[in-house]
């Protein structure tokens, strides 16, 4: 029996070792004014000019600023380390002046220079920091000439040619200031150690687990309000949900719709806000049943868009009338109405044009940026457009892959393949994507060959007048010729959505989908 | 010894060259490539080349796996472009984690599994046999990361009695105590099902030298069953369990994958997953070897051990 109390011996010790750890105290709260927010990624660097992702951009939007940024609920701009600007008649020339006594964290002053040495480093391949790169968005910026500082406070910007996204260009987080002392001190560590003029003073970047950000009493906007914010990647959505539900974080971005039935409690609050997101079909115009303008229009009418973002994407997004979010108020054609779910009238004009039964080739990517639930959503219209009469056949690719299919053109390849876009500017996805210009073999992403010589006219235009007013015209000019002409299946706006728990308050999502905390509390 | 050492370790030589070359033409042939990556919706053929002449992709294939391979030989892994820092870096701290986890696995299996497994076969068709073989048919039958999410609802957002991720809290002091409390989770998730695996190859290797006639000796000269089982039984069973252990911790490496995923444990795995969705070439190549050379390495330790336990094997 000797045998017999050993094992018991064992697992008494097992288990008093258990009941010892279980008696810790593991899931401690969180602490008052320490903000915990949950990301859904590693940050690849938190350098402005070199990252691309929306997640990196959730915490330098807190650490930097730009000369300019957007109104608090909109996709305006207002002034922010500029206090005000003057755009030459022919709209080439631009004239900043910057606000006064605002230093960086490390204490170095901001100033005309500082903004000459960051588009300097961005722009131009023989700056002696261009190496701290590659900055992959600069070409944001490529129609700029020169940047002069006229005095201490004063910077032009000269621009090869009129370009009126310009400013909110310099709003997006490709346009954020930082630091040249800086730079000079870390060189291509920089991205790992940051330093602004914003509202939070970066602490510390501990690799896989978090960046940590601290409040600046000195914030020339007025000091924020919590002490510090936490920033976790937590890549799998399941675990990010659970980490919420334990409290482990106080604020999660990109709830998954599926996980948004577990924060109906009064101890969670939903947060959703549209964006300057469009989530379409790119039709193949050049070659095969798409070729036909009366086609492309039957599958806007066959694809049931109400039942996807209500079933599929359980709410998450809007039904998307025309290539332009609704975000863009003031761009945004609002007598559009979205085409009608009505599969008999698709079945009527699909015999009209004699394409029934037209084989098709559809392009569905497993994931991606923005690109929300694409498997289920592309079966689903897989089951739409078979049941008035079209046959699809899906491809599915891996996202790297699939963008590597599908930018350089369908042609020979595929009939429609899923694609979505966020944006800062109305001009920059129609510009990219809508014009003769734009085909692949021009370097765009037309990736469907849509040509109509209106639309690029009206694009070109609005792309150098300065005034906003004559622009939005223009651009809801184009909005209506590109509804009736369908060279895309207009499917979704995507509204973002964020948890907080019943400790954060003054917490708001921006439709430019920009993570702001400056005015956020925690109890 | 030290020339079967020695030999082991010139063999592994070829072994790790083959491994070079084909991650790197794996990378080399898989579709997409990193600039797309960066660049997302705004890879146009300009910015790509551009992207592709900063990271000197725009040199012929051979030409840069020569590059890559004599850079690593003098101990230079590259820059990682996603993360922005070098790659040894980054590796070495990332297998650390890795190998808290899968190390506290390791043992949590090798222990628990061979203890089931010797008391399993001591006491064969009895009621504790019974048990433990339901157990561990159990144990196999789950899906760690399964296992591992139910552990997070369970004992993380119900009872709390764990924190439901990562491995050192993200404020306050990082000791020993908070360091056991991240690992409870993911390691038991990790272990059951090698665990299962050792504790049925125990017990078939013990029932085999338990029926042999050394130990009907040892019994018949009045050793203690308990020295009769654990000293002698297990000492010859341990020959044929060493090698279940050797693949089992190359299980447990690789099954880390998943539960770093599951976790969000800041490991190589997790590490490797995320270098591939972004095309980090440079990453993945030098994980990949890193890994693949630490393989090799173990293996050739628990050859080692098992010439030393059995000098038959040595030759």
């Amino acid at each position: 029996m000797a045998l017999l109390t050993f094992t018991r011996r064992a697992v008494l010790a097992a288990g008093t070792a258990l009941a010892m750890s279980f008696g810790m105290p593991a899931a401690a709260q969180t602490p008052p004014n320490v903000l915990f927010v949950g990301q859904i990624a590693e940050p690849k660097a938190l350098d402005p000019a070199a990252v691309t992702a929306v997640n990196d951009f959730r915490i330098l939007m807190n650490v930097y600023d730009g000369l300019v940024r957007y109104k608090d609920g909109t996709l305006e701009v207002e002034p922010a380390l500029a206090t005000g600007w003057e755009i030459s008649e022919d709209g080439t020339e631009y004239t900043f002046t910057l606000r006064e006594g605002v230093s960086f964290h490390d204490g170095t002053p901001f100033n005309a220079e500082a903004v000459v040495f960051n588009f300097e480093r961005m722009l131009n391949e023989d700056h002696p920091f261009h190496d701290t790169g590659p900055f992959p968005l600069a070409f944001f910026f490529s129609s700029v000439d020169t940047v002069e500082a006229v005095d201490e406070l004063t910077v032009k910007f000269t621009l090869s040619e009129p370009y009126a996204p310009f400013l909110s260009n310099l709003a997006y987080p490709t346009g954020l200031i930082v630091s040249p002392a800086a730079v000079e001190e870390y060189g291509a560590e920089f991205g790992r150690n940051p330093v602004g003029t914003g509202p939070f003073t970066f602490a510390e970047w501990r690799s896989n687990e978090a960046v940590v950000v601290e409040g600046n009493a000195d914030y020339w906007d007025g000091a924020p309000e919590l002490e510090a914010v936490v920033f976790r990647p937590i890549t799998d959505a399941n675990t990010r949900t659970a980490e919420m539900l334990a409290g482990g974080i106080d604020l999660m971005v990109e709830v998954p719709p599926v996980s948004l039935s577990e924060f109906e409690g009064e101890d969670f609050t939903v947060h959703e806000q549209a964006g300057p997101h469009v989530w379409f079909l790119i039709l193949n115009a050049k070659e095969g049943p798409f070729a036909d303008k009366l086609v492309r229009q039957v599958a806007n009418y066959a694809v049931n868009k109400k039942a996807l973002v209500e079933d599929v994407l359980e709410g998450t997004a809007e039904v998307a009338a025309g290539p332009t979010p609704p975000a863009f108020s003031w761009a945004y054609n609002d007598t559009l109405e979205p085409y009608p779910y009505d599969p008999e009238k698709a079945r009527e004009l699909l015999a009209e044009a004699g394409a029934e039964g037209a084989e098709l080739t559809f392009y569905v990517t497993e994931g991606g940026s923005g690109m929300l639930d694409p498997v289920a959503m592309g079966t689903a219209i897989q089951a739409d457009l078979e049941a008035v009469g079209f046959d699809v056949a899906i491809e599915t690719y891996e996202w790297n892959t699939f963008l590597g299919e599908v930018n350089p053109g369908l042609e020979g390849k595929a009939d429609m393949a899923e694609m979505a876009w966020m944006t800062n500017d109305p001009d920059t996805l129609p510009y990219l994507a809508l014009r003769t210009d734009a085909f692949p073999s021009e370097g765009g992403f037309n990736s469907g060959y849509y040509s109509n010589p209106e639309v690029d006219e009206l694009l070109e235009e609005a792309r150098v007048a300065t005034d906003q007013e004559r622009r939005a015209e223009l651009y809801k000019e184009m909005q209506t010729i590109v509804q009736e002409d369908a060279p895309w299946v207009f499917v979704a706006n995507w509204k973002q959505n964020a948890v907080t728990n019943e400790r954060v308050g003054g917490f708001e999502l921006q439709p430019s989908f920009f993570l702001l905390l400056d005015d956020v509390t925690k109890n | 010894m030290g020339s079967y050492i020695l030999k082991r370790l010139v063999s592994a030589i070829p072994v790790l060259l083959g491994i070079t070359v084909i991650v790197f033409a794996i990378m080399a042939l898989i579709p997409g490539d990193p600039a797309t990556a960066i660049l997302g919706s705004y890879a146009t053929p300009e910015n790509v080349e551009k992207i592709n002449r900063d990271l000197g992709l725009d040199k012929p294939a051979v030409q840069r796996y020569f590059i890559w391979l004599g850079n690593m030989l003098q101990g230079d892994f590259g820059r990682s472009f996603s993360l922005n820092r070098p790659v040894l870096d980054e590796v070495l701290e990332r297998f650390g984690a890795t190998l808290a986890l899968a190390g506290t696995s390791f043992v949590l299996c090798a222990v628990f599994g061979v203890a089931a497994g010797v008391v399993s076969a001591a006491r064969q068709y009895g009621f504790a046999d019974k048990a433990i073989t339901f157990a561990v048919l159990l144990g196999i039958s789950i899906p760690s990361f399964f296992l591992g999410m139910m552990m997070i609802l369970i004992f993380a957002v119900q009872l709390r009695w764990f924190p439901v991720s990562g491995m050192w809290p993200v404020y306050g002091s990082r000791d020993l105590m908070t360091l056991v409390q991240h690992l409870t989770l993911p390691a038991i998730a990790l272990a059951v099902v090698a665990t299962g695996v050792v504790a049925r190859l125990s017990r078939s290797a013990m029932l085999e030298v338990l029926r042999q006639d050394f130990i009907r000796t040892a019994r018949a000269k009045g050793v203690p069953e308990r020295g009769v089982i654990w000293r002698h039984a297990l000492r010859a069973a341990m020959v044929s369990i060493i090698p279940v252990l050797g693949i089992q911790a190359g299980f447990v490496l690789s099954g880390a994958v998943y539960i770093e995923i599951v976790f969000q444990w800041p490991g190589v795995g997790r590490m490797l997953v995320d270098a591939i969705l972004t095309r980090d070439i440079l990453l993945v190549q030098g994980g990949v070897v890193f890994v693949a050379a630490c393989y090799v390495l173990f293996n050739i330790v628990v050859d080692v051990a098992q010439s030393l336990l059995d000098p038959r094997i040595k030759t």
